[in-house]
């Protein structure tokens, strides 16, 4: 049963699309038809006489089938005779995990490659038009003998079809399905023949709730129109989508049909054991619309031909199909690859088909493996059709987006989004048939079915690693019109589609900028603002509003984390938005209310917040007015100055009096510094980007290290502490001892035992910044040395957690960071036994990195003289704590390593230029003009993450790390 | 120019020869240069796309060897002598341009009005 169900869900799907745009051709025949029926519907109302119909179409006859019964059992008979129209709104679950991708490359841990992968959303209206007969489809055999004629004969068949070929439904099955359909679908896929149906037929009553009104309705005529369009003749395989009908071919199936009227109404009635709603489960299928449609289709060639109905049940069945078969051969399908390959994949089911029509439970076990081919290609159920029918190639579904009827656009458009759903080659053709462009036309469109679906497609058009279809998109414009549909759109499935291609979009780093520009404003008014519960002006007599954590706000969050991280421009739009930072902490502080931190909307603010808290002591407007003045000093001083304690180092023992007594003073001034920590006073609470640095966030993000098991979520939070606690302004320092007295050291010590190399990374740097703080310093040397050293490879064997070099080039540079200045750090590394693997490192690292930020560390340690006698009992000499022969030649020369070396990857000289003491002080050196290199080089030090990133694509990403810009200001060199 | 990894890059670029100009024991060219792959991209207020971390021409020295060769604020260095501009450090820029034992830099640049210049020529120039 399950295999029925999956298929036939899948078969649906498939069929339902392609329905659909007959069904749209069709409604011009219908409105010849209309005219017709209800002239048939007067007589037919008047005495339920089957007979009368004959001349009429085939709508006409089966109402009058069901005329016989009363008009309250209408609807009962109705749906069971035909099966009318199911509509299956399909949709993959566009806020599961899977379905969003969210690539992150390690090295920026950010966004680069966060892709929505737009669920495909198939929706698939499935209208059959089945007429009951008397055979009970799996196998009642009672209503068989009623109904001797020869249309009898011909409603076996297609009962045949139905059971065994589609999915075993029985009629009534099926037609509670609709209702349930109906009901969780209305506006989008039923509400295409509804509409349809009403503006054609204009019957309104009773029409509207085809469902729950079926009894109400005055006829079953009422019901039939919009099944009509899905009949049989009247497509012709030339004009797939100007679907003349031929009259003659309705009234030869009319004929037939009439008698059996009331003989197949009490069937019906008898056959609801065989319900099976399984098949509605909404199957896994995404990608076959395409069996489903069998259904409609193999119906379609009974009705046409008279001369078959003659025939024999079974014969007729397997005369009939194969012909068709052999035509939709001929026809050119061999071209098609695809084609050629399904039409071997179909061939077991037209055996099965034709061998047994009559047997449903083998019957239905053939076509369930039928389906499962089929559910391999869209395309294959047009193979099953009608011979006359087959798929539209893709330029001729793009021209149908153009077509004047809006249902023909929206199915094409549909249509388009399921071929593209994974398959790159499609997407790519799509673009250079010049699709994108009327697809973005459309999203102006006013009817909601319209832009939908052209939005859909634009989704997952847009999603992939072909940049090239997103700029497409960007090229015509795209991007103001999704924000313009955002604007104007409730719809919450168009919202989720539009913000979804957003995400897309926004994972190419060309078009950043472009939706900064014309939807950063948009997407935080309409989704961000709104769905964290944030308000401008909080109504006090009501509690606070939570967040909530919609696909929406997912997708838009996503959106706006990859574009913040785009350079110091984008950061400042996103700062500078009016409500965006406000809103974002609001939700995040609503999450850690809730303790609901591990999903993916928590992660995407968390990161945005990072990125946005990257040199925000640079960036922000009146940042100067904040900066330490100590931190201004010349180098010399005792401030607590990069250079200076670079310098230390860097000369190892040389200066190490000299610093000593620097430290004693840098202590006291710290101390008094932090106990008569006065906040900035303020009249007013913060708002905007101020919030970013305040103090009160190292309190939210401790929360959410502590409580979060996301890792990305953690590395963001570790990362925003970090970016935080770096540079010399008065908030750093704020921060800084924020974190001590909020207790948090203890917290992040704990994360570098995660198994998360990343987060590892991210919170060595944060203590690495957090440890300019003295107080801080001290305290992480006596705490953190063991977690640190254990994280650190031991000679070639890697630790258990194999952590990346970035990993152990940026724990390395803390331990140098904490070591420095502070013997008694020293010693407490030297405690816990690093001596060991640092000079395991020095010596047989495959790293450079490793191998040069150990050298630092060693010697440094090596400049406390009053550690050597503790290190000789040891074991270890003078020659340890030198750098590695290979490693230094030039460094330790004049400070100046090898700078020229271009064999070696840029990036690692960068890198190394922010971990090295020597580098440092070429860097200062170079940057004459720059003032404030000594400042900003902590920061540089989140480079590390990035380094790989640099290397691969040369790519600015201020991913994790926000270390997108490895120098703080921009550069300016005379030549 | 937007530059995708991986791709190679399409520009319009002009030869530009600068004789240096001898200052003291300096040879100097009278420009100076921003960005470079270790630099914010973002920053740079010359470049279209802004991941662009190529060199940029920042400035111009009045009457220096740049202005008379014709070099211009703005302008993009895409080569120094045949070495390749477009992916170094800003430093790394720096020093190539300034080798002392080279009297004449020569630069192969791009700049926008270059590029449309051929684009209206030519119809349409391939652009990423």
């Amino acid at each position: 049963m399950e295999d029925y169900d999956v298929r036939s869900a899948a078969s649906i799907l498939a069929s339902v699309k392609e329905q659909e745009e007959r069904f749209e051709q069709l409604t011009r025949a219908l409105e010849e038809e209309r005219r017709n029926v209800t002239l048939q519907l007067e007589r037919a109302n008047l005495p339920p006489n089957p007979a009368v119909s004959q001349p009429l179409a085939w709508q006409q006859v089966v109402m009058q089938e069901q005329s016989p019964s009363n008009a309250t059992s209408l609807a009962m008979m109705q749906e069971p005779q035909e099966v009318v129209e199911e509509t299956v709104t399909i949709e993959e679950d566009p806020g599961t995990p899977t379905s969003h991708v969210s690539v992150v490359t390690s090295d920026d841990g950010t966004t680069r490659r966060t892709e929505t992968k737009v669920t495909k959303m198939v929706k698939t209206v499935t209208t059959r038009t089945v007429r009951q007969v008397p055979l009970g489809p799996d196998g009642l055999p009672l209503p068989e003998g009623s109904s001797p004629l020869s249309s009898y004969t011909d409603s076996i068949d297609r009962r045949y079809m139905k059971n065994g070929g589609e999915r075993f439904i029985t009629p009534q099955a099926t037609s509670t399905l609709t209702r349930a359909y109906n009901n969780s679908y209305n506006d989008s896929y039923c509400e295409t023949p509804e509409s349809q149906y009403i503006r054609h037929y204009g019957l309104h009553d009773g029409y509207a709730d085809l469902t729950d009104n079926y009894g109400s309705l005055s006829r079953g005529v009422n019901f039939r129109p919009p099944r009509y369009p899905y009949m049989p003749n009247s497509y012709r395989p030339e004009n797939s989508y100007t679907l003349p009908i031929r009259k003659d071919d309705y009234g030869h199936v009319a004929q037939p049909q009439v008698p059996m009227g009331s003989s197949t109404v009490d069937l019906n009635r008898s056959q609801p054991e065989r319900f099976q709603p399984e098949p509605y489960g909404l199957e896994d299928d995404r990608r076959s619309l395409g069996p489903e449609e069998e259904e409609p289709y193999e119906l379609e060639p009974d009705y046409s031909t008279a001369s078959r109905r003659t025939l024999p049940g079974t014969n007729r069945g397997r005369t009939h199909r194969e012909p068709l078969r052999d035509v939709h051969r001929v026809r050119g399908y061999p071209d098609d690859p695809i084609e050629a390959e399904l039409i071997d994949e179909r061939h077991p089911y037209i055996h099965g088909m034709y061998s047994a029509p009559l047997a449903q439970p083998e019957r239905g076990s053939m076509a369930s493996l039928d389906r499962m081919a089929g559910r391999r290609s869209p395309s294959i159920d047009s193979i099953r059709k009608d011979p006359r029918w087959r798929d539209p190639d893709l330029p001729e579904v793009i021209a149908m987006l153009g077509h004047p009827i809006d249902p023909v656009k929206s199915n094409a458009a549909a249509y388009l989004q399921h071929l593209c759903y994974e398959n790159d080659k499609i997407k790519k053709d799509v673009r250079q048939l010049k699709g994108i462009p009327v697809l973005v036309g459309l999203l102006d469109h006013p009817k909601s079915e319209v832009h939908r679906k052209a939005c859909g497609a634009l989704r997952n058009i847009s999603y992939g690693k072909d940049n090239e279809n997103k700029v497409a998109i960007k090229n015509c414009d795209g991007i103001p019109a999704l924000i313009r549909l955002l604007r104007k759109t409730n719809d919450m499935e168009v919202r989720e589609l539009i913000t979804g291609t957003l995400w897309n979009l926004s994972s190419y780093e060309p078009l950043k900028m472009v939706i900064i520009n014309h939807g950063l404003q948009t997407m935080t008014n309409e989704v961000i603002i709104p769905h964290s519960g944030w308000e401008h002006e909080p109504n006090e007599d009501s509690k606070p509003r939570d967040a909530e954590w919609t696909t929406v706000f997912k997708n838009t969050s996503g959106c706006l984390r990859n574009v913040s991280s785009d350079g110091a421009e984008a950061r400042r739009r996103l700062r500078e938005c009016d409500g965006l930072v406000d809103a974002l902490l609001h939700a995040l502080q609503s999450a850690v209310g809730k303790k609901d931190m591990d999903n993916k909307s928590v992660e995407n603010c968390v990161c945005i917040m990072r990125n946005l808290s990257y040199h925000v002591h640079k960036e922000v407007p009146g940042a100067e007015r904040f900066q330490d003045p100590s931190a201004l000093q010349a180098p010399g001083s005792a401030g607590p100055q990069r250079k200076k304690k670079d310098d230390a180092g860097c000369f190892g023992g040389k200066k190490a009096k000299e610093e000593w007594f620097n430290q004693g003073r840098k202590n006291g001034e710290n101390d008094k510094n932090y106990d008569t920590l006065d906040l900035p006073k303020r009249t007013e609470p913060s708002k905007g980007f101020e919030l970013l640095y305040q103090p009160e966030v190292v309190r939210l993000y401790l929360s959410l290290l502590t409580e979060s098991q996301n890792y990305n979520t953690l590395e963001a939070a570790a990362g925003a502490l970090q970016n935080l606690s770096a540079g010399q302004w008065t908030w750093s320092n704020y921060i800084r001892a924020t974190v001590r007295k909020e207790k948090g050291l203890p917290i992040l010590v704990e994360l570098l035992r995660s198994d998360s190399d990343k987060v590892v990374r991210a919170v060595a740097i944060a203590l690495r910044n957090l440890s300019i703080d003295r107080r801080n310093k001290d305290l992480i040397g006596s705490y953190a040395m063991r977690d640190l050293v254990s994280n650190l490879p031991s000679g070639q064997q890697r630790p258990a957690k194999n952590l990346e070099e970035d990993t152990v080039v940026a724990i390395l540079n803390t331990i140098h960071e904490i070591v420095t200045d502070s013997s008694e750090n020293a010693r407490s590394l030297v405690q816990a036994q690093a001596i060991e693997k640092l000079v395991a490192i020095n010596r047989t690292s495959q790293s450079a990195r490793e191998t040069k930020a150990a050298s630092h560390v060693l010697q440094t340690v090596w400049s406390y003289k009053e550690l050597r006698n503790a290190l000789t009992k040891d074991g270890w000499n003078k020659s340890h704590f030198q750098p590695a022969v290979t490693a230094t030649p030039k460094a330790t020369k004049n400070g100046k390593p090898g700078y020229d070396d271009t064999t070696l990857p840029l990036m690692e000289k960068n890198q190394d230029g922010y971990s090295t003491i020597d580098q440092r002080d070429k860097e200062c050196k170079y940057k004459a003009d720059d003032g404030s290199a000594d400042l900003t080089e902590r920061e540089p030090l989140k480079n590390d993450t990035n380094r790989k990133h640099y290397i691969r694509s040369n790519r600015p990403a201020v991913s994790l790390v926000d270390a997108c810009d490895v120098k703080p200001q921009p550069v300016d060199s005379w030549v | 120019m937007s530059f995708v990894p991986g791709k190679p890059v399409t520009a319009v670029v002009q030869k530009i020869e600068i004789q240096k100009l001898r200052q003291g024991d300096n040879l100097i060219l009278g420009f100076s240069i921003g960005g470079g792959i270790d630099q914010d991209p973002g920053q740079n207020p010359f470049s279209e796309d802004k991941s662009d971390k190529g060199i940029y021409v920042t400035r111009i020295t009045p009457g220096g060897p740049a202005e008379v060769a014709d070099l211009r604020v703005g302008d993009k260095i895409m080569q120094v002598n045949g070495w390749d501009m477009t992916v170094v450090t800003h430093d790394q820029a720096r020093k190539k341009l300034t080798k002392k034992k080279e009297e004449v830099v020569r630069l192969l640049i791009t700049r926008k009005s270059l590029e449309e210049a051929v684009k209206h020529s030519k119809g349409c120039h391939p652009r990423q």
